[in-house]
Formats: structure tokens, sequence, C-alpha cells
């Protein structure tokens, strides 16, 4: 496996998605090829901060009062009609 | 109602939906609001806008739902509303930059340093999330709305695949090419707190 290949696979390898048999080639080659271990380093950590960059919040309690009552009026609205 | 809701699948509720309860649409604004805000915030970076989106992607699903013939896909149906919706604000702001080729673009396969073992306080500090967040928000349109859905969001490849009418090997590609660029982008930013690869050895 070369290195091309070895980080065409992080994707994968990460999700544990490779077969078993790639899975080794791909531990065989990172065990030898440090510039690969540090790419697959990053381009995990690089997934972990982006998961962080900007964490999901809730909708603010009025808009979400409001977004119900819409909701309703429309909802029973088609019931009747 | 409220407990029996909680163990209800998601196609369930949609049948009760499609039958004029309520309660069932409580239930899904309950279930999927904030999911729907999430999505439309993090795509436009617009809050108001993001507010706006969701009432009208609820509304959608009142006015629409009769038309979503399998209740099983009603999530990826949601993501797909809210994705449309906000492509259409982003065009109706001019934010939106069209899909870019994203097969003739080839990623680096290997960052220039190593910053994997930097120190926390560096790896998560407001600048690094700054410059990461402005790095998704420059990636091109194709990658940009997969990154977010698959790393912000947490959506599965096939639910992004189906949301957005691509094929999975797709999502897959595009999420993979705009990792790499945020890769580089943030080795960029860190190279200021490391050294070149190799300077050690």
């Amino acid at each position: 496996m070369n290195c091309k290949i070895c980080s065409a696979l992080f994707q994968e390898f990460l999700e544990k998605s490779l077969c078993e048999e790639l899975i080794s080639e791909v531990d065989r080659h990172l065990k030898k090829c440090g510039q690969c271990r540090s790419s697959m380093h990053t381009y995990s950590l690089t997934i972990v901060l982006s998961s962080r960059a900007d964490p999901p919040c809730c909708v603010p309690a009025e808009k979400m009062d409001e977004l119900k009552k819409i909701l309703m009026e429309r909802f029973c609205t088609k019931k009747t009609a | 109602m409220g407990k029996k809701r909680e163990i209800q699948s998601d196609a369930l509720v949609v049948r009760d939906l499609k039958k004029g309860d309520a309660k069932a649409m409580e239930e899904i604004v309950r279930r999927y609001s904030n999911k729907v805000y999430n999505l439309a915030y993090h795509l436009t970076r617009d809050s108001a806008a993001a507010e706006e989106i969701m009432q009208d992607v609820f509304l959608t699903v009142i006015a629409k739902i009769a038309t979503l013939t399998n209740e099983a896909y009603f999530s990826t149906w949601l993501y797909r509303v809210t994705t449309n919706a906000a492509y259409g604000f982003l065009r109706k702001e001019k934010k939106f930059s069209e899909q870019t080729p994203v097969e003739d673009l080839d990623g680096e396969h290997h960052a220039s340093v190593d910053w994997s073992e930097l120190p926390d306080d560096v790896l998560l500090s407001e600048e690094s999330r700054e410059v990461l967040k402005r790095s998704i928000d420059s990636l091109p349109e194709a990658m940009r709305t997969v990154v977010i859905m698959k790393d912000m969001e947490g959506l599965k490849n096939e639910e992004i695949a189906e949301a957005l009418g691509i094929s999975v090997p797709a999502v897959k590609s595009r999420l993979h090419r705009g990792r790499l660029m945020l890769r580089d982008q943030l080795s960029d930013y860190f190279s200021k707190y490391t050294k070149p690869s190799g300077e050690d050895a």
C-alpha cells in the first residue's frame, strides 16, 4: 500500500467500515510511515474539532412558543378546510 | 400519551399526523425543531434566517405531508426540505456559490505539520474554533453541506445521500475532500504552534 491509497482510506478506516484485509494493510502502512500516521491523526482531529466548532443550540423559547401557535393555527385551519 | 409518543417510531407519528392528529404535529415539532434549526443555522450562519426557515419547514410539513408516501423516510425528507430552504435563502442573499466540480479537486495526502499533539487549550481555543468555522464556510458548497450534515449535525451517510439526492459514495467523496481541505487550513493555522514534520527526527 502506498501513501495515496492509505490517505484515500482514512474515512473508512476511522468509520471501521473496511474489510479486515484492508484494515491490516492500512495498519501495516501506518506503522512504517510517520507522515501517514501524522496525517491520520490530524484528519481524525479535524473531524472532532469540526463537531465542536459550533455546538448545536436550542431554539429560543419565545420563538418555540410562537412557532407552536402558528403551526397549530395552520394545522387546525387545514383540518377544517 | 407523552410516554406512548416517546417510544413511537417517526413512521407511526407521521401516520397519525397524516390523519390530522394535532398531538402528532406537536410531537414532530418536539423531536425535530432543534435539529431543523441547527441545520438551517449552520448552513446559513444566520439565526434569524434559521428561525424563519424552521417555521417554513414545518408549514411545509403541514401542507405536504400527504405527499410523503413512505413515512419511514420522514426525517430525510425533512432534512431535504430544510437544506433546500437554506439554499433558497443563500441564493436570495447571493451567498450561494454554485457547486464546484468536486471530482476535479485533489486533496493533499499529507499534512505539512503534525499538530495532533498540541494541548487542548490550543486545539479548542476560541480562535481555532473561529478559524475552523471560517474554513467550513469557505468550502465549496457541495462539500460544505456534507461536512455540516455529517460532522456538525451527526447525520448518517445514507441520510445525507437521501436528503441531497446523491449517492452514498458521492457523500463520502465530498466529505473526505472537504475534511482534507479543512485539515490543510487547520495545519496552516496551527503551524505557528508546532515544528514542521521531521524536524525532530
